[in-house]
C-alpha cells in the first residue's frame, strides 16, 4: 500500500466518523433547547469541522500529493517485525479474558522471550514468571489494586 | 511576603520523609522512562496514576511531577550516548552531544546537559513560585466566555503554529473533542454517541489514550525503524564537573537566554520540543565566528537546548495549575490525575488547596536538586537499562502498559482501547496528524464544552459574549489571528509571487 493510499483511507475513515457523529448529534438536537444549547450542539459543531477538514485533506492528497506519496506506507522489511509485536500482544489480551492478566502475562512473556528473543528456556521462565508475580504482589497485595482475573484467574493464583 | 511563607510551607510538605521517598522513587522511575525510547514522561505518569490512588493528593502529585522531572533529565542520556533521542525534546542535543561523546568526552557532554537542565529547572520553578499565584488571581475573574477564549487560543495555536499540515491538526483536534463527548452529557445527563452500546457508555479514558498513543504507538514506530543500540560507556568524573562550570562561566548569557526561551515556550502549548530547537538556533545564530564549531561537539550546543527543554517542561505546569490548561502532554496527564483525585485544576486551586499547590511547587525545588545529584551520580547505571535486549524489554513494556490501562477504571475494554489507540498513534504519526492537540481536546473536552454552553446560556444565544471586553475580546482576536496564520502566510506568499 502506498503512502498516498494510506493517507486517503485514513481521511476517508475520519470523514465517515464525522458523518456518523453528525447524524447522532442531529438526533439529539443541535439547536436551542429549553435551557440553552441541546446536547448535540457541541458534537455537531465538531463533526462539521471533521467533515470539512477531512474533505480538504482528501482534496489536497488527490490534487497535490506529497514527496513520498508513492513510497510504501510500511516498508516491506518492517511488516513482519510490526506484526510480531501486534499479534502476540492481541493474543495476550484475548487470553486475559480467560485466565486473567497475570497468568496471561506469564505465558506471553515466557513464550515471547523464548521464541522471538531466542533466549534459553531458563532465562525466559525466570523473567516471564517472576515479573508478573512481583507485580501481583505489589498491586494485588500491597496496593490493593485489582487486575482483571478473567474467568479462571482467581483459581489459578489462589494465594 | 505571602508567597515566601507559602513557599516555606510547601518546602515543609515536600521534605516530609514519606514525600521525600516518593520523590526519589519518582525521579528514578522518571529517568528510566526518559532513557527508554518508546516510553516517555506522559506515558510513565499515565501508567502510575492507578498507584497514586492509594496516597494523599500531595504525595500523588509529587510522585508524578518527579517522574516528569526525571524523564526530562533522562532524555539526554540516551541522546548523548546512543544518538537515539529518548524523548522528542532531546533531539536537538544529539547535534553536539553525540559528536562530543564520539570524541571521548561523553562524561562532559552528560554533565553539561544535566547542569543545563538544572538551570532551566531553576528558572521554570522561579516562574512557578512567583508568577503562578499572580496568574491564578487574575484568572479568578474569568467567567465561562473567558475560559472558552483561553481554550480557543490554545487550540488555534496548535493549528496555526503546530505543524506542516494544519488541516490534519484541526481534524485530529475535532476527533479528540468528539471522543470526549462520548458517554453521558454532563449538563443534560443524556447519553450521547453511544449507539446503544454499553462499551461506549463509559466513554474514552484520556489516560488509556495516552498509554496507547504514546506507549504502544511508539513501540510500533521503534520496531519499524529497526532499532540498533550501540553506544558509548561513560562515567561523570570530577574533571567533567569542573569543565562544566567553566563552560557555564564562559556562556552565562547563553544559558540564561535559553532557559528563558524555554520558559516562554513552555507556558504556551507548544512545549519543550520547539523550545530546544529554538534555543539551539539562537545560540548558533549568535555565535559569530564560533558558528563553524556547532554540530561538531561545541559545549554551548549542548547547554542551550537542554536548558530550554527543562525550562519549558517546568513552566508547562504553570498554565495547568493556574488556568486548568496543560502546557505539555505530560502536564495534561498530571491534570487528568488531579481530576481523578477530586481536585479542580484552575485558579481556585490556589485558594482551596494551598497545601497541595505549594507542596507541588516546593517539591519542584527539592526534586530538581535531588534529580541533578541522582543523574550525575548514576548516569552509567541508567544508560545500562538500554542494554536490556529488546525482545525482553518490549513484551514487558506491553504488559506494564496493559496493567496501567486496566487499572484506571477497572475495565477490560480499556486494554483493547489501548491497543486500538496504539494503532491509531502509529498511523497518525506516520501521516502527520498531530497527537498533542487531540489528547488535549480529550482531556479538556468537557470543560471547553460547558464553557461554551454556559457562555451561550448567559447571553441567551448571542455569540457576542465571547468577544466581550476586557479579557475575552483580546483572547478571541489572538485566537483568530494565530489560527488563521497558515492562511495568512499562504495569501502573502501568493501576493509576493504575483
Amino acid at each position: 500500500m502506498t503512502y498516498k493510499m494510506a493517507d486517503l483511507i485514513t481521511a476517508g475513515i475520519l470523514l465517515l466518523i464525522g458523518v456518523v457523529v453528525a447524524a447522532d448529534s442531529l438526533r439529539l438536537g443541535s439547536g436551542w433547547g429549553m435551557e440553552g444549547p441541546k446536547p448535540g450542539f457541541f458534537p455537531s459543531l465538531m463533526a462539521a469541522i471533521m467533515i470539512v477538514g477531512s474533505v480538504l485533506v482528501i482534496r489536497k492528497v488527490l490534487g497535490k500529493p506529497g514527496k513520498n506519496a508513492l513510497e510504501q506506507f510500511v516498508p516491506p522489511e518492517a511488516i513482519k517485525p510490526v506484526l510480531v509485536v501486534l499479534v502476540p500482544a492481541c493474543l495476550m489480551i484475548l487470553l486475559t479474558e480467560v485466565v486473567g492478566l497475570y497468568v496471561a502475562g506469564m505465558i506471553y512473556l515466557t513464550l515471547y522471550i523464548r521464541w522471538v528473543g531466542d533466549f534459553r528456556w531458563r532465562t525466559a521462565l525466570a523473567i516471564g514468571v517472576l515479573t508478573p508475580l512481583a507485580f501481583y504482589y505489589i498491586f494485588e497485595k500491597l496496593f490493593l489494586i485489582p487486575m482483571p482475573a478473567g474467568m479462571y484467574g482467581s483459581m489459578l493464583l489462589p494465594f | 511576603m505571602d508567597i515566601l511563607s507559602n513557599l516555606m510551607m510547601g518546602l515543609g510538605v515536600s521534605v516530609q520523609p514519606f514525600n521525600l521517598m516518593i520523590a526519589v522513587a519518582g525521579l528514578v522511575l522518571g529517568v528510566i522512562v526518559g532513557v527508554l525510547p518508546g516510553l516517555g514522561g506522559a506515558n510513565g505518569c499515565a501508567i502510575l496514576i492507578p498507584v497514586t490512588f492509594v496516597m494523599p493528593p500531595v504525595s500523588a502529585v509529587i510522585l508524578l511531577t518527579c517522574l516528569y522531572w526525571g524523564a526530562l533529565y533522562g532524555g539526554a542520556i540516551c541522546s548523548i550516548l546512543f544518538n537515539i533521542p529518548g524523548e522528542p525534546w532531546a533531539v536537538a542535543v544529539t547535534f553536539d552531544g553525540y559528536p562530543m561523546a564520539k570524541k571521548g568526552r561523553a562524561g562532559l557532554a552528560l554533565c553539561l546537559s544535566f547542569f543545563a537542565h538544572f538551570v532551566g529547572a531553576v528558572f521554570g520553578t522561579l516562574l512557578l513560585t512567583f508568577f503562578a499565584p499572580v496568574v491564578a488571581s487574575f484568572a479568578l475573574r474569568f467567567g465561562p466566555p473567558e475560559t472558552f477564549g483561553v481554550m480557543l487560543l490554545t487550540f488555534s495555536s496548535f493549528v496555526g503554529l503546530g505543524g506542516k499540515e494544519p488541516m490534519k491538526t484541526l481534524v485530529a483536534t475535532a476527533l479528540g473533542f468528539i471522543m470526549a463527548a462520548v458517554g453521558i452529557d454532563t449538563i443534560s445527563g443524556e447519553l450521547r454517541l453511544t449507539f446503544g452500546s454499553t462499551a461506549l457508555m463509559g466513554g474514552f479514558s484520556f489516560i488509556v489514550a495516552v498509554i496507547g498513543l504514546f506507549g504502544i504507538g511508539e513501540i510500533f514506530q521503534t520496531v519499524e525503524e529497526g532499532l540498533k543500540i550501540e553506544g558509548f560507556k561513560a562515567n561523570v568524573k570530577w574533571v567533567d564537573i569542573v569543565d562544566t562550570f567553566k563552560a557555564i562561566a564562559r556562556y552565562p548569557r547563553l544559558v540564561v537566554q535559553s532557559a528563558l526561551v524555554g520558559c516562554w515556550m513552555g507556558v504556551m502549548p507548544g512545549g519543550a520540543t520547539p523550545a530546544s530547537f529554538m534555543a539551539y538556533g539562537f545560540a548558533k545564530a549568535g555565535a559569530g565566528n564560533e558558528m563553524e564549531e556547532y554540530g561538531k561537539g561545541h559545549v554551548a550546543g549542548v547547554l542551550a537546548p537542554e536548558a530550554a527543554a527543562h525550562g519549558a517542561g517546568t513552566s508547562a505546569m504553570l498554565p495547568m495549575i493556574t488556568l486548568g490548561i496543560p502546557g505539555s502532554p505530560t502536564a495534561a496527564v498530571i491534570m487528568g490525575g488531579l481530576m481523578i483525585w477530586g481536585l479542580q485544576p484552575g485558579p481556585m486551586l490556589f485558594k482551596d488547596n494551598p497545601d497541595f499547590v505549594w507542596g507541588m511547587i516546593g517539591s519542584s525545588w527539592i526534586a530538581n536538586i535531588l534529580g541533578l545529584v541522582v543523574v550525575v551520580a548514576f548516569a552509567p547505571l541508567f544508560a545500562s537499562v538500554l542494554r536490556i535486549p529488546f525482545a525482553i524489554l518490549m513484551p514487558l513494556l506491553i504488559f506494564i502498559c496493559a496493567m496501567g490501562a486496566y487499572a484506571v477504571n477497572n475495565r477490560m475494554i480499556d486494554i483493547w482501547y489501548m491497543m486500538l489507540f496504539g494503532i491509531i498513534g502509529y498511523l497518525f504519526k506516520k501521516l502527520n496528524y498531530t497527537m498533542a492537540p487531540m489528547l488535549l481536546a480529550l482531556v479538556l473536552g468537557d470543560m471547553a464544552e460547558s464553557a461554551l454552553r454556559q457562555g451561550l446560556i448567559m447571553s441567551q444565544g448571542s455569540l457576542w459574549v465571547f468577544f466581550r471586553p476586557p479579557i475575552a475580546l483580546p483572547l478571541a482576536i489572538g485566537a483568530a489571528v494565530i489560527g488563521c496564520w497558515p492562511l495568512i502566510q499562504a495569501v502573502r506568499s501568493r501576493l509576493t509571487k504575483a
